[in-house]
């Protein structure tokens, strides 16, 4: 189970109302390499993963969700006073007709989310190797986000974010090392 | 320093200390062997236990595993009162 914390993994501060960039920021939020893939890919493959490296899979995937709560904070603070106009003009006047303020799983192209996004192969190995290919394309994302920013709170959040995919990729590339050692282990004995 | 300035500082503390636990526990996953990593997660999570018992005994729990104070419940405090955290 899981018990909710009132707080935030890391503070989010916005400095201005700007839809242009929350609309940016939905693609870590419902797009193909965002936080809400992310945490419900690992979070379905660890009942299948050898018992080595389900903690890693359960830790990292709720951390996602604190991520995936970060993301929702930013999208909502950027745009709860905008108008309609402003969000058209942000481009998203389609979002705002469908959704009104909400907040929805879509990628910043307006394209939403959906779990053919992920994988669960029943293959520890190939299921981490996925893992590992899903933080880098998320780093690498949260640096084009970087790039483009330009709220100097949202780039201090960008930039804690991308650092935990990095720490993410390193936990499961060290995963995947733990598991080779048990198969060769395995061939030994 | 007003009081929610007050509230806010000692809320990122919360977070800092409880990040620690976070960065240590993905660590000690695997790294199940490293006993000096053992050792500061163990102090990692006395930290943050420490710095979050001075947040809610002040403002009341952050989450539902801890008891409120009366004299949280006594200042109004209940577990649905704004702010969340997107709304600070």
């Amino acid at each position: 189970m899981w018990v909710y914390e009132k707080k935030l993994l890391y503070p989010v501060e916005v400095t201005t109302c700007n839809p242009m960039l929350a609309k940016y920021l939905m693609e870590q939020y419902g797009g193909a390499d965002g936080e809400l893939a992310a945490a419900l890919r690992y979070m379905n493959q660890r009942y299948t993963v050898p018992d080595t490296v389900i903690g890693v899979l359960t830790d990292i995937s709720t951390e996602e969700f604190s991520h995936l709560e970060m993301l929702a904070t930013m999208i909502y603070k950027l745009t709860k006073d905008a108008t309609p106009e402003q969000l058209e003009k942000a481009g998203l006047g389609a979002h705002f007709v469908n959704h009104g303020h909400s907040l929805f799983y879509n990628n910043a192209g307006g394209v939403p989310f959906t779990s053919t996004y992920i994988q669960s192969k029943g293959d520890p190995i190939a299921d981490l190797y996925e893992d590992i290919a899903a933080e880098e394309k998320a780093r690498a994302t949260y640096q084009w986000l970087i790039d483009i920013s330009d709220d100097p709170g949202v780039t201090d959040a960008l930039r804690f974010l991308r650092e935990r995919e990095n720490v993410h990729s390193l936990r499961f590339r060290e995963s995947v090392e733990i598991l080779k050692d048990e198969r060769d282990r395995k061939k030994i004995f | 320093m007003n009081a929610n300035e007050e509230e806010w500082n000692m809320l990122k503390k919360v977070q800092q200390a409880d990040f620690v636990v976070v960065e240590l526990t993905l660590y000690t996953d695997t790294h199940p062997n490293d006993i000096e990593a053992l050792k500061q997660w163990r102090d990692a999570i006395k930290e943050a236990s420490r710095v979050r018992r001075e947040y809610e005994a002040r403002f009341g729990p952050l989450s539902l595993l801890s008891v409120p104070s009366s004299q949280a419940l006594d200042v109004g405090w209940r577990w649905s009162n704004t702010p969340w955290p997107w709304q600070r």
